[in-house]
């Protein structure tokens, strides 16, 4: 019964849609290139990637990036902040026409968006206090964790986490941050370069490293079906790899050289 | 690296501040007309419309504003519409404030007596005209003091706006206290301004009331 | 690429959505039985003006209809731990309930309490009745009477404003409509799906709070 209403709910909200949606989906890159203006989705609640200074004005690894891809394009960047769990929502609703913001690629991402090549490595763990051992998914049993919703990290750890782990999703990372700092969980799952940057600034709680769950570098975003802007990222990417731009802002935002293989 | 002093700290609760009671005024004041426009029609002799004005009123106010911005945010782009965070907390803001305060109208219209309508209508005075000179004058004044009641709940309901990224005073105090990591001193600050913000309303809501009551 | 609502995804996460919708509930129970008994507390403390209670009460009233319920919940879950009460995230979620919901009451009652006429009181005192009585029978059964479909409303205006309590972990019915979406993707079809959850719970309460009334207050005092 509930299946076939559903069914049906989903035939007439496609019929009203294909009514009302606008006729033929517009090339981006084109729309980018006629209106000299590209929309591109950048944290501001996950240092160094992107995170806010006295100013509110966000800046990072991220932003530097947005940027640079801006400058290649010759057109002007409208940065436009986004917390981890609406990223890929503000791409296929067509909100922006890039994401810049610390994503890593999976299979289930993949479905709905498309993925340029690697422009950031990435290695998401679990951090917490010295005091408490952990160094492998086992060990996790009975403690908590908190976590972007949505992030590679929460996908992950959903994963491997033994059943007695408490995983608290939290809407953004500043919620992720501030709930592990303020001691409202026991540890925190997020990107190794993001733990060292919070150390930096907080002594409040240290993160140090448990253990590394997974290499996901960062990708650009791009709504499914816009091969010419993919390419043209891609273009630029592998430009600001070679001529060691991508590598400057490695340096300067992550303290170290661009890995290799990236 | 970022530091933050206290000064930063108000100044940009502050700006967030500014938002807030900006958009504040312009989903009260939107939401007032629209909600007079769904009075009418709630209150109106035609069917259609009384039925539609019912539904829109039973919607808003049945349903988390939470989830009607989420809706709007992310759903009225797929029609192709381009819909800023701004544009989509004004819009809710103002469709949530219009069903209430239709509904709290709707209820002053409903206390004039009766008798009001009879003697009116033995002066043989038009529909129109007994609302326009006896019936929504002495509505008005019963609606003042629940009307700005109200506006202590838009105020508040702002807040929820920060959610989709609006950067008013939750989302700016959110951001703060993530780079500050002074949770506690950054969300009484902005605990303080909303009181800053709502309790003269509130106050002068309950004055007026009492001074109703008084008169009556 | 026109978007293409899929609306079949969502008994697979049937499970989800009756936690969340539980949860929720039990949001609401707790927040309503426990914000009604503070509200009569405080709407008695401030007739009376009780010494300390009544001015106690009248900042508490103050300072939680004044600012937003979604700033209530971040202050006692972020920052209270730095004061060294850690409260766990549903405990924080029905704290933050029961105090909105107290404050509110507090007042709709006191409004009702206040409405009882003074021949009432004078009539109860001439039958000899006790003053406890007098209080329960004449003043506070009617006043519950009078405000019900007011503390109806507010309840329901509580549960709905718990969808924010998803901000800090608390697994109710939009934190599901938030996970499950950052799962598939499917924001619209999820929020709208969850939308109408809300308005049947709605529907709900309010009956149930008409139940609710007619078993406890109506019911003839003093057979």
């Amino acid at each position: 019964m509930l299946n076939r209403f559903l069914r049906s709910l989903t035939l007439v909200s496609t019929v009203v849609l294909a009514t009302l949606a606008p006729s033929a989906h517009a090339d981006v890159l084109a729309n980018v290139t006629k209106s000299g203006t590209i929309k591109i989705a950048v944290p501001q609640d996950f240092p160094p990637f992107g995170s806010v200074g006295a100013d509110m004005k966000p800046s990072g690894y991220d932003i530097d990036f947005a940027n640079l891809i801006g400058k290649e394009l010759g057109a002007k960047v409208e940065l436009v902040p986004v917390s981890s769990a609406n990223r890929v929502p503000f791409l296929t609703t067509g909100k922006v026409d890039l994401v810049v913001s610390s994503m890593g690629k999976n299979a289930e991402r993949e479905k709905v968006i498309d993925f340029s090549a690697a422009y950031a490595p990435f290695f998401n763990g679990i951090f917490g206090p010295d005091e408490i051992k952990a160094s492998k998914a086992d060990e996790l049993a009975g403690r908590t964790i908190s976590v972007t919703r949505g992030s590679v990290e929460d996908l992950e750890l959903s994963k491997i986490a033994p059943p007695s782990a408490v995983i608290k999703r939290f809407e953004d990372n500043n919620a992720t941050i501030t709930a592990y700092l303020s001691g409202q969980t026991q540890l925190i799952a997020t990107g190794n370069v993001v733990a060292a940057a919070v150390n930096e600034r907080s002594k409040l709680r240290r993160l140090s490293t448990k253990f590394l769950i997974k290499d996901s570098p960062c990708f650009v975003g791009l709504a499914k079906g816009e091969a010419a802007l993919q390419a043209k990222v891609n273009e630029i990417i592998a430009k600001a790899k070679k001529s060691g731009a991508l590598n400057e802002i490695s340096q300067r935002w992550l303290h170290a050289t661009l890995p290799a293989g990236l | 690296m970022i530091s933050f002093s206290l000064w930063d700290i108000v100044r940009n609760l502050a700006i967030g501040g500014a938002l807030t009671l900006l958009l504040s005024l312009v989903a009260f004041v939107l939401g007032g007309a629209a909600g007079l426009l769904v009075l009418f029609a709630r209150i109106g002799k035609w069917r259609v419309p009384r039925a539609m004005a019912q539904m829109h009123i039973e919607l808003f106010q049945g349903t988390p504003l939470l989830l009607q911005l989420f809706t709007l945010f992310f759903g009225l782009s797929l029609f192709g519409l381009d819909m800023p965070a701004w544009l989509a907390a004004a819009l809710g803001l103002t469709l949530f404030t219009s069903a209430f305060l239709a509904e709290i109208w709707r209820g002053c219209v409903e206390a004039v007596p009766k008798g009001q309508w009879e003697a009116s209508a033995c002066l043989a005075m038009s529909y129109g005209e007994q609302m326009r000179h006896v019936i929504l004058p002495q509505a008005m004044r019963l609606a003042v003091a629940p009307t700005v009641g109200f506006a202590v709940q838009v105020v508040k309901g702002t807040a929820v706006t920060s959610i989709i990224g609006f950067a008013e005073l939750t989302k700016t105090g959110s951001m703060i206290a993530n780079a500050t990591f002074q949770p506690f001193l950054v969300y009484s600050l902005v605990a303080l301004a909303y009181f800053v913000l709502c309790y003269p309303l509130s106050h002068y809501a309950q004055s007026l009331e009492r001074k109703l009551h008084a008169a009556r | 690429m026109a978007y293409q609502f899929d609306f079949a995804f969502i008994p697979d996460y049937a499970g989800m959505f009756a936690h969340g919708l539980a949860y929720t509930v039990g949001l609401t129970v707790a927040g309503g039985a426990i914000g009604i008994g503070i509200g009569i507390g405080g709407a008695i403390s401030r007739l009376w003006n009780l010494r300390p209670f009544g001015n106690l009460y009248r900042y508490y009233v103050e300072l939680f209809r004044n600012t937003p319920f979604l700033v209530q919940l971040f202050l006692i879950f972020f920052g209270l731990p730095s004061l060294g009460i850690k409260l766990v995230e549903w405990q924080a979620a029905i704290l933050a309930m029961v105090l909105n919901l107290g404050a509110y009451s507090t007042e709709i009652i006191r409004a009702g309490l206040q409405a009882t006429p003074p021949g009432q009181i004078e009539a109860a005192e001439s039958l000899a009745l006790t003053r406890w009585q007098t209080f329960l029978y004449v003043m506070l059964r009617p006043a519950l009477r009078k405000v019900w479909p007011a503390l109806s409303s507010q309840v329901v205006i509580t549960m709905l404003g718990s969808s924010v309590c998803s901000q800090i972990s608390a697994e109710e019915l939009t934190f599901v409509a938030n996970f499950i979406q950052s799962r598939n993707f499917r924001a619209f079809e999820t929020y709208f799906f969850t939308t109408a959850m809300y308005f049947g719970l709605a529907l709900l309460i309010r009956q149930a709070m008409r139940l609710i009334g007619r078993h406890l207050i109506v019911r003839r005092p003093l057979s």
